[in-house]
């Protein structure tokens, strides 16, 4: 009985390792669903590239952005700053669905997230800011 | 009211000349008052009354009551007047603090119960620490005058400013050359400003009244008024800031409009928006209304009438004609028993609309049945090969609830000398970045002649019909069908081009269609035909091809009748949607031009 217990739970482990090892997300996948939130988010780039810049917006550590300091926006946009980063934040949040929903994994949305955070800040320009445990850092 | 004076008073130095006896400096240090609205620490005073012109030094920290840090702050006159009584003048005057740089002169004039006051700055920047209200290079004046008449300030004041810009959350002011006049009354803890004018350089002249209690901050009153005013001004500064989060937070405008709104008691009274020949362009290029007039009021306890007239427009591409519209708003909901959106030649009629905000979401329902608008008309309108027919239908019920657009009921397109029914349709988020559209089609003995004559496929006459079931489309383009198409049951004409079966033959893949070249075939222009079909599984972009019979090695597409009778088989079981569709693509692109010997 111990025996057929035992093999049971080696062939477990072994199925559930190899749903693991299968289970790489595609990050890179292009839905028209995909394609529309990575237009619209490169259509906005521009505008938010120079508050990138000046410091006064960032990378948040879970894959989103926010504002780090309104001072650093010039006058003419900081009305509409929080509009554009609520707008862009919508996006992302959508792109993280999107890219879940398309891997057949919607529970799969948190990890894509965690792993976008990650890339974001890699490909961050220097002098971007960007957050980590400890608070805003300045790449 | 605790006040606390921690005093360090070093009255010093050489307060008095020994001969007249005359003040000639004064110095005061104080090292911490602590105040209810804030403390101050490490102040010092000094007033030099040596020299011609007498000058006057003020340092000290400050640190406001919800605040976390002292702010060193540094006043400065260097021409300071004191000689006539109850006057006081500063001249070249400076006040520096963190995130703040002021130039001035002020003259200050007190009897007993009134004062004036006249500040003029130039080229002074000063922001708070959020940044919510700051100004750069601000250059202008600002005048003030209050008398106290039984323990209430009556006062009048000027703020304008000819350079430089500002930002009071929420509102940006680029331009300068604005002119406010204000006027009213303070009693603790109420601030009245009463029939304030206000001169908005790109916008026009507004009035306006406001009570603000300077207990609590809070404003509890406030009413403006604009009249026929620069309506892109007024949305730039005013409306935009409002509309930030909603399908209007976009926009580009021109016109004249008029504006009005009242919040009393913290809650909003009423609004009136009037515009007249106005151009609204939402940047998004979702929809657009040229030479508007709109009478768009709101009352908190009346019911309003809102009437809306433009002479053309679009909506999601669609092309809207002249077109009136009004309807009845009753505090957060609206209705209307008929309302006509002319679309090209034919209309969309709603009947029995009502709308309802509950907790900040809007739902909508409606009924609506669509005058007939022609095809050709629509296709060429957005783009599309010019179709001939009529597109009609009747939907009994659409709803529109928490970004949801259903419709109850069936579409019905009158093309090709058929009919293509929509049902089931569903829209999720028609207007946001990823629309997601779901419905079923139902086509029913549509004239392949016409259809491929219209998408230059190579001549194919017959009737067709088709079902598409479970259809999804994101962002406008198909992700998920069922689809099937097959020659109509019934006696009909059935032939086939050469082209024609080239053409089919070539969306399987390549080689098949120069077999046929090399064969007797080529000396036939068209063949008969018993049947023709086609079927797409779609899930993402890979459709899992069938056709109108199973082969061993794939299906068949063109069943061919008699002599002599041509098969096309298909044989490509698996196909990418993008590869399908760049296939008929060049098809109908390339047949425009090929010829076919």
């Amino acid at each position: 009985m111990q025996k057929l217990m035992n093999v049971f739970i080696v062939v477990m482990t072994m199925f559930l390792t190899m749903s693991l090892a299968n289970a790489v997300p595609d990050l890179e996948m292009n839905t028209p669903a995909i394609l529309a939130i990575k237009n619209s988010m490169q259509a906005r780039h521009n505008q938010l590239a120079p508050h990138y810049a000046s410091g006064a917006i960032g990378l948040t550590k879970d894959g989103l952005i926010a504002v780090r300091d309104t001072t650093a926006v010039p006058l003419k946009d900081r009305q509409g700053i929080n509009a554009l980063v609520a707008a862009e934040n919508a996006d992302r949040n959508a792109l993280y669905k999107e890219i879940a929903a398309g891997n057949g994994h919607p529970e799969w949305r948190g990890d894509i997230q965690g792993t976008f955070a990650g890339r974001w800040i890699d490909k961050a320009q220097a002098g971007w800011y960007y957050q980590n445990d400890s608070g805003w850092v300045k790449k | 009211m605790f006040l606390r004076l921690v005093f360090a008073i070093g009255f010093c130095c050489s307060l008095f000349s020994p001969q007249v006896l005359a003040i000639s400096a004064i110095q005061i240090q104080v090292g911490e008052v602590d105040a209810p609205a804030g403390k101050l620490k490490n102040a010092q005073f000094q007033v030099d009354l040596k020299g011609t012109k007498p000058t006057l030094i003020l340092k000290a920290e400050v640190k406001p009551t919800n605040e976390k840090e002292f702010i060193p702050f540094n006043l400065q006159c260097e021409q300071f007047n004191t000689e006539k009584i109850g006057r006081v003048d500063c001249l070249k005057g400076s006040f520096t603090a963190k995130q703040v740089k002021a130039p001035f002169s002020v003259h200050f004039v007190s009897y007993p119960n009134d004062f004036a006051m006249d500040i003029a700055f130039n080229a002074a920047n000063f922001s708070d620490e959020s940044g919510l209200h700051a100004g750069e290079n601000l250059t202008g004046q600002i005048k003030l005058a209050a008398k106290s008449v039984n323990n209430i300030w009556q006062w009048n004041g000027l703020i304008s400013w000819d350079k430089g810009e500002l930002f009071w959350q929420p509102f940006y002011f680029g331009k300068a050359g604005n002119r406010f006049e204000v006027n009213g009354t303070f009693k603790q803890p109420m601030l009245n400003i009463e029939n304030a004018s206000l001169l908005v350089n790109e916008v026009g002249k507004m009035t306006s009244s406001v009570q603000i209690n300077t207990k609590t901050q809070m404003v509890e009153d406030i009413k403006v008024n604009a009249k026929d005013v620069d309506f892109a001004g007024l949305y730039a500064i005013f409306l935009k800031p409002m509309a930030e989060k909603s399908v209007f937070g976009n926009l580009e405008v021109s016109g004249k409009a008029d504006w009005q709104f009242e919040i009393k008691n913290l809650e909003p009274s009423s609004f009136e928006l009037n515009l007249r020949d106005a151009n609204i362009d939402d940047k998004n290029g979702k929809f657009a209304f040229k030479h508007m007039n709109a009478h768009l009021p709101w009352d908190y306890n009346n019911a309003k009438t809102v009437s809306i007239e433009y002479e053309s427009g679009n909506l999601l591409k669609m092309p809207l004609g002249d077109t009136k519209l009004s309807a009845v708003i009753n505090r957060y909901s609206f209705t209307t028993p008929q309302l006509t959106l002319p679309i090209l030649d034919g209309a969309l009629n709603f009947t029995d609309l009502s709308a309802a905000m509950i907790a900040d979401n809007w739902y909508w329902h409606v009924g609506m049945n669509v005058s007939p608008i022609s095809m050709s008309a629509f296709s060429k309108a957005l783009g599309w090969p010019i179709m001939q027919g009529k597109i009609s239908g009747r939907v009994p019920q659409v709803t529109y609830a928490g970004k949801q657009l259903v419709m109850d009921g069936a579409m019905t397109f009158n093309v090709f000398n058929g009919t293509i029914g929509m049902d089931n349709l569903k829209i999720e988020d028609p207007l946001g970045v990823v629309p997601r559209l779901q419905a079923d089609l139902q086509m029913r003995d549509l004239d392949l002649g016409d259809l491929t004559r219209t998408f230059s496929f190579g001549n194919i006459e017959g009737k067709l019909d088709g079902d598409v079931k479970h259809m999804v489309l994101e962002n406008w383009k198909p992700v998920r069908l069922d689809a099937s198409i097959q020659t109509s049951e019934g006696k009909h004409l059935k032939k086939i081009s050469q082209r024609a079966v080239e053409n089919i033959t070539a969306l399987g893949g390549e080689g098949t269609a120069v077999a046929l070249q090399r064969t007797f075939l080529r000396f036939f222009k068209e063949f008969n035909y018993d049947k023709i079909g086609l079927s797409c599984k779609l899930r993402q972009d890979v459709c899992e091809m069938g056709g109108v019979e199973s082969t061993a090695t794939g299906y068949v597409i063109v069943k061919g009748s008699g002599i002599p009778a041509v098969n096309v088989n298909g044989f490509t079981q698996r196909i990418s949607l993008s590869d399908l569709l760049g296939r008929i693509k060049r098809i109908t692109d390339g047949n425009t031009k090929m010829v076919v010997e």
